[in-house]
């Protein structure tokens, strides 16, 4: 059959629930005059009686729009295409009962709603289960309902007759109706269940259960606190829980709210207030105060008197909220401790909910829900990604999806689209930074190095790997075999060792936040603020965990308390000791406390997909902790304190390369620099005693420039000559007596 | 048999439209005494809203004992009386529009009763002289629920006229004439005047 095109319904079939078609395909379809068919069009159907058009012209069909499903609601029904398969007739029996929700025009109609006149109105209409039934033609009060129940749920669909008995469960306006289908659009969460559930279970209690609460004598919880870094989704959690419930949700920001004249605050408060009273009257209703803490900061005697009179108003206006059940406030903020300690008293803010950085499982998760609708190719492993985003936020992974998709769209061709690969993922994570990183002390941003990168040191390279890199990946070993990590790692040798790009390379090989701090970005001429640069280094670090915290140079940082009394009141000693107290520090601090480590229950994947799974979830219960790594060429200056188990457990010494390291590095130095043939590495490595890593390099540096200066600028390739004659001009860094005062600690 | 069908159903749609004509007339007519009635009552709610603001015992008449209250009193009994009449116009109209549901009731069954002899190319042809059944019964349901609908928003707009709701009172006749739908009203016409030469051929 061919398809029917879709025209406007004419005047005189407005608000009469008839569908017109041609005779031939109301014959084929088997209906009579006034047939009930459902129709199926854009997502939804209409119920209406099937009528031949008045031109007898087939191909063509007009649909009523007065019993639709909720979808098509305010949709208009033309410009379509309707195939007649599309078309299903119903048996409709006469209805004996129906249960509708009501929606009337303004809430002062309600009184008015009556049984016999709704019953009346819908005389002669055919209604479907789930569907509105608009009456807004008949010029009442009542605009449309909603049917609830047809015939005791055992049929779907029915005939409203004059004996039919018409059952009201709840009368509420249209503007409700249209804020509840304008909800439908919000994206599903990732990683935030347990959030989810109790923040439902706070709002829904009062409204099903309201007279065992009164039974009990307890009263409703009113109040809620969202405390978490920014982007970690607490207003889109607030969204999808509203939604989820039917809730009206009133939003809004506290700078929205601040005026310029005196009590014009006050006065848009206590009107938001008003507004959300309204919504509540209508149904259940949350009011979400984004960003509170700049609305109501901490009353002290240096803040103004403006401010607190709006901290004074918020408290009487969450006070007066007693009575109103299905009203909840909940505030949003990511510092907690500027609020006023008045708001986050039992009676206000009963809860607080912490909604830290997600965790490794929870990542993936949200990776997952921002994907979902992201044509990807077969490469991309999401549990590859959400190991590589340690530290990212429900916003960083978001920017990090939509990044890859503007990848992908760049290397396409005009107009079609490609598949999003992994490569596309690999160069959106060096534009998207985590967004708890940006503006933070320590943040650095390195190019990852690999293990084969470094040149020699292989017994320094299994230490790191023991003490940093196994940790990280493979927690599940250390606890089945009962080994406790390490807390700390020293390394320490003659300058130009490599140290600190060994750090690199366990930094990069782990997969986790990398923080890396110097003297000089410590000190400030200030008065405690190195201690608080470094307390706050430690917080977010823990706050991004697991991560690795990098002291560069650490002897120049914290002194040692044993240089004698003159010096124990120095700034570097009180730096020590706020790492000592990072380092071995009692429990970890409430607002610091990541996610609740309840299972997750995934049903999906096979047996591959549940061991990595189980992999994962292993890495995300054991890999909690900051492990710091310092490095520094005077371990004799530290303090004894800092040396002992516990603190920085391993003590690792880089020492100067030895023949077969030098013959490494200077392999991987040359690697990229075309020698000639005369050139022999192993001669070179042979005559370079005592140079260190760095030297070598600038050896190999010095002979390229030595060939640039004497063969001219089209010189094609190195000769032995210049690296001898380098080798002629340089010396090494390092002295026999260093390299024996080294022996000498690394011997302790 | 489809012959003997499509005379019965044409038989019975005669019949209803000889009631839908008989209605109209009837409604018309009650319609408009209705509105009389209606305008009398907005003339004493201001009358009532005159007497409730002024005070007679600072005017000539304050000789008169208990004027006031007389004069309340007889006001409420006009106002009494033109509720009274209406209510009972109400009820003759509801009788009337009774039996036309009845009628139209009867023509429905008598087709779902013949569906498997009146096809719709049966239902679909019409002359020059006779509208087709489909247009006829559409005219018919369609007159059914616009009477229906009318009748259910006058009982309403009278449920609202209460001796003491004096400004719903005084909005009444306005209110009343907004009840009746003239695209309705000409469309019931039309639709008789199609059925015209249809009904005198027996």
């Amino acid at each position: 059959m061919k398809a029917l095109q879709v025209l406007p319904v004419d005047a005189v079939d407005v608000d009469t629930q008839r569908c017109r078609m041609g005779p031939a395909l109301m014959s084929s379809l088997g209906l009579r005059l006034g047939s009930p068919v459902l129709i199926r069009v854009l997502q939804g159907t209409c119920l209406c009686t099937a009528w031949p058009r008045r031109d007898l012209a087939d191909g063509y069909l007009q649909i009523s729009s007065q019993c639709v499903s909720p979808d098509l609601h305010k949709h208009t029904l033309t410009a379509l295409t309707v195939h007649p398969a599309q078309i299903k007739p119903l048996t409709c029996l006469k209805l004996t009962c129906v249960k509708l929700k009501v929606f009337v025009q303004r809430l002062e109609h309600k009184k008015r709603v009556s049984e016999r006149s709704l019953q009346e109105l819908l005389d002669g209409i055919y209604v479907h289960e789930g569907h509105l039934v608009d009456l807004s033609g008949v010029k009442a009060e009542i605009r449309c309902v909603l049917v609830e129940k047809v015939n005791s749920g055992s049929q779907r669909a029915g005939l409203i007759t004059a004996r039919t008995c018409v059952d009201i469960s709840t009368i509420q306006t249209v503007k409700h109706l249209d804020r509840q289908q304008q909800q439908v659009s919000a994206a599903p969460l990732g990683g935030m269940e347990d959030v989810f559930a109790s923040l439902k279970e706070m709002i829904t209690f009062p409204l099903r259960y309201p007279g065992s609460l009164r039974q009990l004598g307890l009263s409703c919880p009113r109040g809620l606190l969202l405390i978490g870094p920014p982007g970690v989704g607490k207003t889109l959690l607030v969204r999808c829980v509203a939604k989820d419930i039917g809730a009206t949700l009133v939003t809004v920001n506290g700078p929205e709210v601040t005026g310029s004249r005196p009590g014009e605050s006050e006065e848009n408060l206590r009107r938001v207030f008003e507004q959300a009273r309204d919504a509540a009257d209508d149904g259940p209703c949350v009011l979400l105060i984004d960003e509170i803490d700049s609305l109501c900061p901490r009353r002290t005697g240096s803040s103004s008197a403006p401010e607190n009179r709006l901290v004074a108003q918020l408290l009487t206006l969450m006070d007066a909220i007693g009575s109103h059940e299905g009203f909840v406030i909940i505030g949003a903020t990511n510092q907690p401790d500027s609020l006023d300690p008045a708001l986050r008293r039992p009676g206000r803010f009963d809860r607080e909910v912490i909604i830290g950085v997600p965790s490794l499982l929870q990542r993936r998760s949200i990776l997952k829900c921002v994907c979902r609708e992201m044509p990807l190719s077969p490469d991309v492993d999401l549990n590859t990604l959400a190991e590589m985003t340690c530290g990212y936020v429900g916003a960083d992974l978001s920017a990090l999806s939509r990044e890859a998709a503007l990848q992908a769209m760049r290397h396409s061709q005009m107009g079609a689209s490609e598949p999003v690969s992994m490569q596309h993922f690999m160069q959106a994570l060096r534009h998207v930074q985590p967004s708890c990183l940006r503006s933070s002390i320590g943040a650095t941003d390195f190019k990852p190095i690999g293990w084969e990168q470094i040149g020699g040191l292989e017994d320094v390279k299994l230490k790191l790997k023991q003490s940093i890199e196994w940790p990280m990946r493979f927690p599940e070993a250390f606890v089945r075999l009962g080994v406790s990590r390490p807390r700390g790692v020293l390394l320490y040798g003659p300058p130009g060792c490599a140290k600190t790009t060994l750090v690199k390379a366990a930094a990069s090989s782990s997969h986790c936040s990398f923080f890396s701090l110097s003297g000089a970005e410590l000190f400030s001429p200030y008065v405690g603020d190195s201690e608080k640069t470094l307390a706050q280094l430690f917080a977010q670090a823990r706050a991004c965990a697991p991560s690795i915290v990098f002291l560069d140079e650490v002897d120049s940082m914290v002194g040692s308390r044993e240089d004698g009394s003159s010096s124990s009141h120095s700034v570097q000693s009180q730096v020590l000791s706020v790492l000592l107290t990072e380092l071995d520090g009692v429990g970890v601090r409430t607002l610091e406390r990541r996610s609740t480590c309840r299972k997750i229950a995934l049903l999906e994947g096979g047996d591959q997909e549940d061991v990595r799974l189980h992999q994962m979830e292993l890495q995300e219960v054991c890999n909690k902790d900051v492990l710091i790594v310092a490095a520094t060429n005077r371990p004799e200056a530290l303090d004894s304190a800092l040396l002992r188990p516990g603190r920085l457990d391993q003590i690792i010494y880089v020492p100067p390369p030895d023949l077969q390291a030098r013959l490494a590095v200077l392999r991987i130095c040359t690697k990229s620099v075309p020698l000639h043939q005369d050139v022999c590495l192993e001669d070179l490595a042979a005559q370079t005693e005592l140079f260190s890593g760095a030297d070598l390099e600038n050896l190999c540096k010095e002979a390229a420039l030595l060939a640039l200066r004497e063969d001219g600028l089209a010189v094609s390739c190195v000769r032995q000559k210049y690296f001898l004659k380098a080798l002629q001009m340089l010396s090494p860094s390092l002295s026999a007596e260093q390299l024996q005062q080294n022996i000498h600690a690394a011997l302790q | 048999m489809p012959g003997s069908a499509l005379l019965s159903l044409q038989q019975e749609l005669r019949r209803g439209f000889e009631a839908l004509k008989a209605a109209k007339d009837t409604f018309d007519g009650g319609h408009a005494e209705c509105q009389e009635l209606v305008s009398s009552l907005g003339n004493l709610a201001p009358q009532l809203k005159a007497l409730k603001q002024v005070q007679i015992s600072e005017t000539p008449l304050s000789g008169f004992p208990c004027l006031q209250q007389r004069l309340h009193y007889k006001l409420s009994l006009a106002v009494d009386a033109l509720l009274a009449k209406l209510a009972e116009k109400m009820a003759a109209l509801q009788k009337v529009w009774d039996a036309f549901a009845q009628q139209v009731f009867t023509v429905v069954q008598l087709y779902e009763k013949n569906t498997d002899a009146l096809d719709i190319s049966v239902c679909v042809s019409r002359s020059a002289v006779c509208p087709s059944v489909s247009d006829m019964l559409e005219w018919l349901q369609d007159a059914d629920r616009y009477y229906r609908l009318q009748l259910m928003q006058s009982r309403l707009l009278l449920q609202t006229l209460t001796p003491t709701d004096l400004t719903s009172m005084e909005t009444a006749p306005n209110r009343w004439r907004s009840v009746r739908s003239a695209r309705q009203e000409e469309r019931i016409a039309d639709a008789l005047c199609q059925v015209s030469i249809f009904l005198e051929t027996e």
